[in-house]
């Protein structure tokens, strides 16, 4: 049976790396605004799913137009990208935002309304594609172009459409550090992320960062929605909830607040559920299945908060007296 | 023999060394105040003192026995109690209440006690409720028992959290800038308070204060603190003549010294 | 303090609506004036005992006699019921001791299974002995056993999640809470513990011959649906009440105390000897506790429970009527329960009912870029309800425009009412 592990390896590693991909992008969003405003925007893991059904809809609509698969998976992600990164700005502007002018200092405050637009965009989104298409299931159509199976080393193989989400997230993770590293923005970011208050001494307007640092969270949510529905296909209004809880995770893994980190986060915990899913299955002989595997996720997620809570490459801060 | 005894403590935030090697003592009904320029490590120190924060290095002995490494709330209950530069109430509880929460240690009874409201639960919530109501009348906070401590005015909340670290029923009293943001009456009153804590109730009283003319009257006994080291230590007279203090408090404080 | 006339207002509407109920149950105006009366009960100051009488008097009189007409009337307000209790225990975690509590809904299921497990022939399947656990004493004993077993459930999860800090504690709650259900969906195997998916039915119910005899000594016959329905009507009633006392007495006491005082000032708490880690466990305890007995109940009035009964969906709704009620506030808990049930039973459905008969009007909405006939929608869409929706409003709208809630917490009134007698307050 350990010959069937050892074969299996690869490709589970494989497998693991592309939902790793997925998570590290949603991760990005949790840790970016995580690190601006000290708040776990629970209204996240909705950004994404509105990505993924923002891409149904270009598949629906743009779709007959283009024959090239690629160039239309490259639409949808963009199209993805701007209704979730605005998505995100309003969600910002419209909820947060007043909050922070009040200047309550109830830390609760914040959380619960996160919840609440979590919770009203999930029933939203099945309102409107329920008016609009009557139905809120949903499937990325599968192309066969898309589906092509390529040969590895190893005698792994890969399919077209894992490329293509390894190679957006390549380069979404190098244009967002380049972006960080190398830029006004960048640089405002994580001026504002440092301290708030000094920052806009320095005659940065925190609120134009704030809302520059939710529009490029939410758009890399959407891109991730859509790389979700290219991989999995089956979409809904209540997709967002578990990928989004696991992001979380794999913010929280890498060291909250930190961009590489969460990208780090991503592909570990991505990784490490696909092997554990996968191997605890064939070690407790079907006893102890791929039904555990968020069990698996979530206990991760306690033990890491209990006994590293700065994450792999975050540092420890002391509270202020 | 001293009530509380500083030993060689050290506390660090990665690169900076906030309270350095720090030693001193203080005896039992003293007023002992710590002083120094900001940033001297002053708040630091109450904060590893109360258990807030672990020292590297070093310890702290009260009453013979070892404090430092125990958490804030069993230092609490051997009897330290304090009060926080930036004023830390139950802003949402009552003046009352407060009170009644600094006497959370003393008040015994259990959960079911609590829940059944035994004989073991009147007694010790009477007690309890004189208790407070002194407490309030000692600082002058009676007629605004019901109020809620956030609406206070400034001076009252000060004088509200010595009240719930009074009800702790300390021996040790570490106040932290009592006197901050008062008018001169005001922070002559504080004087007065801090005087009457010691000589009517037997409080030890460690302050850290930055109005000098409280800190040369009341004090025993001066410890001056700079970037973590302790820089002089001694009578309030004889601090204000060491070079190295007067150096350290170069600009306002060394004038407002001097005169 | 509220002046006397305005209890006696009350007092008359309460008279007059509750009369209403009893001539026309099935209308749904009087019913709304009942509420609206024990609504005012709740929220209005002063005249204790004016305000406990007519509330009795709606609960006991006017509501069980409409409600042999219309049973929905006891379901309704045993569903308010179950939820006030629940939202009690969760106003002490989040609203007293300020710890967000995402996974409450998982202690009303350890209560749920405690009862379902051995109240049905479930247990039979991993021990040996005779089930389901039928006669008189068992059901009560095992609602106190849930008691016990959710409350320990609470200090075995709050242990590691009660050490982080509060935003922490949110996702930490949230996803024990999801553990919390994928185990009552997985351990049919490999010892059938849950049953699985499928839930577990039927489960028993105490024998009560007692209020049969009751009824048919009445005139009111003995029909056991009825006989069930006025049952877990007055048995909830009951709980609730024991709850809000437990509540109060806690919340007066030194554990309450210390719970808002972690809420208020984490350091300043433990300076004054406040131990974090048991005062927060002691307030995990209890809420979980409260849910824990409702859960009990629960399972044996609907004769059925399964993981469904448990999601996050469940937690959500307890947090919108703490956060609708206020935070922290005893009587807010109990009116937030009232209106969330209110809202999910009656006006949820309406919003349903609506969409269907927009849909048999054949109603056309033109918004001149999308036009959409309202014929074509879908069966999918119709009878769904938009709980989500409406919560997450709440939830917004409560935290950016009144986030202290419909009636706040006071304690400023509570301690001086306690030290001063009633009807001194101010």
């Amino acid at each position: 049976m350990s010959d069937a592990l050892i074969e299996l390896l690869p490709s589970v590693l494989l497998e693991g790396l592309l939902l790793g991909c997925v998570y590290a992008m949603i991760a990005l969003g949790y840790t970016m605004v995580y690190g601006v405003l000290g708040l776990i925007n629970f209204a996240h893991s909705e950004v994404f799913m509105v990505g993924a059904v923002a891409g149904i809809e270009v598949y629906r609509y743009v779709g007959p137009h283009i024959d090239n698969p690629y160039a239309l998976a490259v639409v949808a992600m963009l199209v993805a990208a701007g209704v979730s990164g605005g998505l995100a700005v309003a969600i910002e502007r419209l909820a947060y935002r007043p909050l922070r002018k009040r200047g309550s200092t109830n830390r609760l405050v914040p959380l619960i309304t996160a919840i609440g637009v979590s919770f009203f965009l999930q029933d939203f989104v099945r309102l409107i594609e329920g008016l609009w298409h009557g139905e809120f299931y949903m499937n990325y159509p599968a192309d066969a172009r898309m589906e092509a199976v390529h040969e590895l080393p190893l005698g792994m193989t890969i399919q077209t459409k894992s490329i293509i989400v390894i190679v957006v997230t390549a380069a979404m993770l190098l244009g967002l550090d380049h972006l960080v590293r190398r830029t006004r923005l960048g640089k405002a970011i994580r001026a504002v992320a440092q301290d708030l208050q000094t920052a806009s001494l320095m005659g940065i307007d925190p609120d134009r960062i704030i809302a520059r640092t939710f529009l490029i969270g939410g758009a890399l949510g959407g891109v991730a929605g859509v790389m979700f529905g290219l991989l999995y296909s089956q979409i809904n209004p209540f997709v967002g909830f578990v990928p989004g809880v696991k992001a979380f995770t794999a913010a929280v893994l890498g060291g909250i607040g930190n961009i590489y980190g969460a990208m780090l986060g991503g592909l570990v915990l991505g990784t490490v559920e696909t092997l554990g899913g996968t191997y605890l299955f064939f070690l407790t002989e079907g006893a102890i299945g791929n039904e555990y595997k968020d069990v698996v996720a979530f206990l991760i997620l306690v033990l890491l908060l209990l006994f590293r809570p700065q994450g792999l490459l975050g540092r420890t801060q002391g509270d202020k007296v | 023999m001293a009530i509380l005894d500083v030993q060689n403590l050290t506390k660090r935030f990665g690169g900076l060394v906030a309270v350095n090697e720090v030693s001193f003592g203080v005896e039992a009904g003293q007023i002992f105040s710590l002083i120094g320029p900001n940033g001297a490590g002053k708040t630091t120190l109450f904060n590893v003192l109360t258990g807030v924060y672990r020292p590297e290095g070093g310890r702290v002995l009260y009453k013979g026995k070892r404090l430092s490494g125990l958490p804030p709330e069993r230092i609490a209950h051997r009897g330290v109690a304090r009060t926080f530069q930036n004023i830390r109430l139950f802003g949402a509880m009552t003046v009352y209440e407060n009170v009644l929460v600094g006497q959370h240690p003393s008040i015994r009874y259990n959960y079911l006690d609590a829940i059944f409201r035994t004989f073991r639960y009147f007694r010790a919530e009477k007690k309890a409720r004189v208790r407070a109501h002194e407490l309030l009348e000692y600082l002058g906070l009676n007629d605004r028992a019901f109020e809620l401590a956030r609406n206070l005015p400034y001076g009252a909340q000060r004088r509200l959290e010595i009240a719930r670290a009074l009800a702790l029923r300390p021996s040790l009293l570490l106040l932290d800038e009592p006197a901050a943001g008062m008018n001169p009456q005001e922070t002559d009153e504080v004087k007065h308070l801090i005087r009457r804590l010691r000589d009517d109730l037997h409080i030890t009283v460690v302050l850290i204060e930055h109005h000098m003319k409280v800190v040369m009257e009341i004090s025993d006994r001066v410890v001056v603190l700079d970037h973590g080291r302790k820089i002089a230590e001694g009578r309030p007279a004889d601090v204000r003549k060491v070079p190295a203090v007067i150096e350290a408090y170069l600009g306002k404080g060394a004038l407002e010294m001097i005169a | 303090m509220t002046p006397g006339w305005i209890i006696a207002v009350i007092a008359a509407a309460g008279l007059a609506s509750g009369g209403a109920l009893m001539a026309w149950p099935r209308s749904t105006w009087p019913l709304l004036g009942v509420l609206g009366v024990l609504f005012a009960c709740l929220s209005v100051r002063g005249h204790k005992s004016s305000r406990f009488a007519i509330a009795l008097a709606l609960l006991l009189f006017f509501i069980p006699a409409a409600g042999t007409e219309n049973t929905f009337l006891f379901e309704l307000v045993t569903q308010m019921g179950i939820f006030a209790a629940m939202a009690l225990g969760l106003n002490i975690v989040v609203g007293m001791a300020g710890l967000l509590d995402l996974g409450y809904a998982a202690f009303f299921a350890i209560g749920a299974y405690t009862w379902a497990i051995f109240g049905s022939g479930q247990a039979a399947e991993f021990m040996s002995g005779s089930f389901p656990l039928a006669g008189w004493p068992y059901f009560y004993l095992f609602s106190a056993l849930a008691i016990i077993t959710a409350a320990l459930t609470g200090t075995l999860i709050g242990l590691p999640a009660l050490r982080l800090r509060g935003d922490y504690l949110a996702i930490v709650t949230l996803g024990l809470g999801q553990v919390v259900r994928v185990l009552a969906n997985n351990l049919d195997q490999p010892v059938n513990i849950t049953n699985g998916p499928q839930g577990i039915t039927p489960i028993e119910r105490p024998p009560i011959g007692w209020l049969l005899g009751f009824m048919r000594f009445i005139g009111l016959g003995d029909n056991p649906a009825l006989g069930y329905a006025i049952f877990f009507y007055l048995l909830v009633l009951a709980v609730i009440g024991i709850v809000v006392l437990v509540n109060v007495r806690l919340d007066r006491s030194r554990f309450g105390r210390a719970w808002v005082a972690i809420r208020e000032d984490e350091i300043a708490a433990r300076a004054s000897g406040i131990s974090l880690t048991r005062t927060k466990l002691q307030a995990f305890a209890t809420g979980a506790a409260f849910s824990g007995v409702m859960g009990a109940i629960f399972s044996a009035k609907q004769l059925f429970v399964s993981p469904e009964s448990f999601t996050l969906l469940q937690s959500i709704t307890i947090l919108a009527m703490v956060i609708l009620g206020g935070m922290g506030s005893i009587r807010g808990a109990l009116v937030g329960a009232m209106a969330v049930t209110l809202l999910n039973i009656e006006v949820l459905k309406s919003f349903s009912d609506f969409l269907v008969d927009l849909r048999q009007s054949g109603y056309v909405l033109d918004l001149g870029i999308v036009s959409f006939n309202f014929a074509n929608l879908s069966d999918q869409v119709e009878p769904a309800k938009y709980e989500r929706m409406i919560f997450g409003i709440i939830l917004i709208l409560m935290m950016i425009f009144r986030p202290s809630g419909l009636i706040p917490e006071s304690r400023h009134r509570l301690e001086a009412g306690s030290e001063k007698k009633d009807g001194m307050t101010g």
